[in-house]
């Protein structure tokens, strides 16, 4: 699973690179370019969580559904906001206050994930991150050590 | 990069009711100051608070330190300037808090008890067992520092002349000399405690101001049709800046949030590291409640200058000030200004924290000289820090706007990598570390010398510091991997328990 995350993380850092290697080399902004980014950056973002996540090779099934279900869902804005055409003219419909296009990409990258990933960390901290044990055993391992190993 | 804080002038604001709350607040930041100074007795109290920091204390300063005066003034204008895309820097907020969580705070906090670490270099060194890495990410920090608390400075001097009517240079020196007064006795842990102050003036003065602004332009959707109807562009998802710029923002600013030296280090300072599990919900409420004013004045005041209301501004930085005058109660300005200094003064005793640590403990270190007597050689350090800066901020304006401007990507491209993914990655090589923090160095120096002197910008908006993060966190994979015979050899055995903890 690590091996994995890991290449997902390498591959999104490709993405963004692309991007920006896109409009560097080339005189105009290829279309395609904000596309790379969008995808790296939201990649990377959940592919390092995920990461960060993962204990002993393997990360919790909530976890992952939990990571994936976001990713999912910031890929989703970010393309609604850069497929859909504009249209945020004086007698646009508005969605919560902003243009369609506008509330989609904020309230789906900004707004409803701050409603899931805290509360996923805090419902799974104590199963997948941090239990008593846990620090026991690092406090343990940690007096287990010479004084020279532990510098 | 956007500049991050105010470099221009402000509307006068020597009103009674604002000086009165102003002064207010000095003085409660003065007794917090008094109380923890007498609470300090060692350099583990100076820079990370003895490690005895609650949860809560922890999440409301890291919040204070992470926003600065730029989610009260430079925010709200950059929103008037160029609309939505000025909120792609504040969008990544829902995702930062918990990617901070999973990716560093538990790893930080039980390296600071394995093995009783003060500063990021000091976990980079610790990582890659490399003096080397560790003094070339505190030469980075430095620069960065110096850079930061210049411009922090030189806003703090115009906010404080803009209410006290100081005049420019004495603002800048009085509010160098309330933040070292504090700093030098108390530390971080008077840092900590007047920014959890801070941070709740920052957030009760960001929730009543949202107020204000929904209701002076009649709700959001009023404000948003009618400013729909002069600028289509400014409400679009990228607003006037198009898509690569914006998602540039969100990029460094979501993957950036991982190498801010002075946010991650308080992992260090948290007392019980079972007390992690609620950070990120504290820290996002917290976030949340504070952004709320950068995002709402400027699309209120954008508004209202539609209208014919407000007339255009003459600096995007008037755009708070502005609203707060003519739109608010005195009393409620007085709060917000003294909110704006709260934040400054927080993000400069943070800075001060951090590059005092680099010149007192990590460049000795990285040299093989460790110093003796920390605390007094960081009480040295933390005046001449200060000095220096003040002293920049003073003498170049265009300098400090310089300086100013590269300080978070030259953090996100030196650190992310090497401590972010290398604590995360037992196969991130010593090589690879060293290599991505010197890319990260170059690209973003190079880059914004570039464009500064305007021999070469990025096209369509792109962000230097966007480019120096891809740059770094590339070099870093790949020289990693081609190095990555002897990695598994260059951790150290209580490093390892941590790493799979």
């Amino acid at each position: 699973m690590k091996r994995i995350l890991l290449a997902c993380v390498v591959a999104s850092c490709v993405l963004a690179g692309a991007g920006y290697a896109g409009v560097i080399v080339s005189t105009h902004s290829p279309v395609w370019a904000p596309w790379c980014l969008a995808m790296g950056a939201n990649g990377a973002v959940m592919s390092l969580m995920a990461l960060g996540a993962s204990r002993r090779g393997t990360l919790a099934p909530a976890l992952r559904w939990t990571f994936l279900g976001v990713f999912v869902l910031c890929a989703v804005s970010f393309g609604a906001a850069l497929a859909m055409p504009a249209n945020e003219g004086a007698a646009a419909p508005l969605l919560f206050g902003f243009p369609e296009r506008t509330a989609i990409l904020l309230y789906g990258v900004g707004v409803v994930p701050m409603f899931i990933l805290p509360f996923a960390y805090a419902l799974t901290f104590d199963a997948s991150t941090l239990s008593a044990d846990d620090l026991a055993r690092v406090r343990a391992a940690h007096h287990a050590l010479s004084p020279d190993e532990r510098v | 990069m956007p500049s991050l804080l105010l470099q221009s002038a402000l509307p006068a604001l020597a009103q009674p009711t604002i000086v009165t709350v102003a002064v207010g607040y000095f003085l409660v930041v003065a007794a917090i100051a008094v109380w923890a100074t007498r609470r300090m007795r060692s350099a583990s109290d100076f820079f990370v608070a003895g490690a005895g920091v609650g949860l809560f204390t922890l999440a409301i300063a890291k919040t204070a330190a992470t926003l600065s005066g730029f989610a009260f003034i430079g925010g709200p204008g950059l929103v008037y300037t160029i609309g939505i895309g000025a909120v792609m820097i504040i969008l990544p907020g829902a995702l930062t808090n918990s990617l901070g969580a999973w990716v560093l705070a538990k790893k930080m906090r039980l390296l600071g008890e394995v093995r009783g670490l003060m500063t990021v270099p000091d976990a980079i060194g610790a990582r890659y067992r490399s003096r080397a890495a560790q003094g070339l990410s505190a030469v980075a920090i430095l620069i960065a520092v110096v850079g930061y608390m210049a411009t922090n400075l030189l806003a703090l001097g115009l906010v404080i002349d803009a209410v006290f009517s100081t005049g420019l240079g004495a603002g800048i020196w009085m509010g160098a000399a309330i933040i070292l007064a504090y700093s030098v006795a108390g530390g971080i842990l008077a840092g900590l405690y007047t920014d959890v102050f801070q941070g709740s003036v920052m957030a009760a003065a960001s929730l009543v101001v949202f107020g204000f602004a929904m209701k002076s332009g009649g709700g959001l959707g009023h404000i948003s049709h009618t400013i729909m109807a002069a600028d289509a562009t400014y409400l679009g998802p990228w607003g006037t800046i198009g898509p690569m710029a914006a998602i540039s923002y969100f990029f460094v600013f979501s993957m950036g949030s991982l190498g801010q030296p002075h946010v991650i280090h308080k992992f260090y300072m948290l007392r019980d590291p079972r007390q992690l599990k609620w950070y990120p919900v504290l820290m996002t409420i917290a976030l949340a409640a504070m952004v709320l004013l950068y995002i709402s004045v400027g699309l209120a005041v954008k508004a209202l200058v539609v209208q014919g209301a407000l007339p255009p501004l003459t600096s995007a930085d008037h755009a708070t000030p502005t609203f707060l005058l003519h739109y608010a109660p005195s009393m409620v300005a007085g709060l917000v200004f003294s909110g704006v200094i709260a934040a400054i003064m927080a993000t400069v005793n943070s800075f001060i924290s951090v590059g005092a640590a680099a010149l007192t403990h990590d460049l000795p270190k990285a040299f093989g000289r460790p110093v003796t007597n920390e605390l007094f050689v960081g009480r040295l350090t933390t005046v001449g820090l200060t000095v220096a800066a003040a002293a920049v901020a003073q003498v170049s304006g265009t300098l400090v706007a310089f300086l100013g401007i590269f300080g978070w990507g030259l953090f996100a491209s030196t650190i992310v990598p090497a401590l972010a993914i290398g604590l995360n990655w037992d196969g991130a090589t010593r090589a690879g570390a060293i290599a991505s923090i010197a890319t990260g160095l170059v690209v973003t120096l190079l880059g914004e010398t570039l464009r500064y002197f305007t021999v070469y910008s990025l096209p369509v908006g792109v962000t230097v510091s966007g480019l120096s993060l891809v740059a770094s966190l590339l070099v870093f994979f790949a020289v990693s991997l081609l190095t990555r015979a002897n990695a598994a050899q260059e951790i150290d055995s209580d490093i390892r328990v941590v790493m799979d903890a």
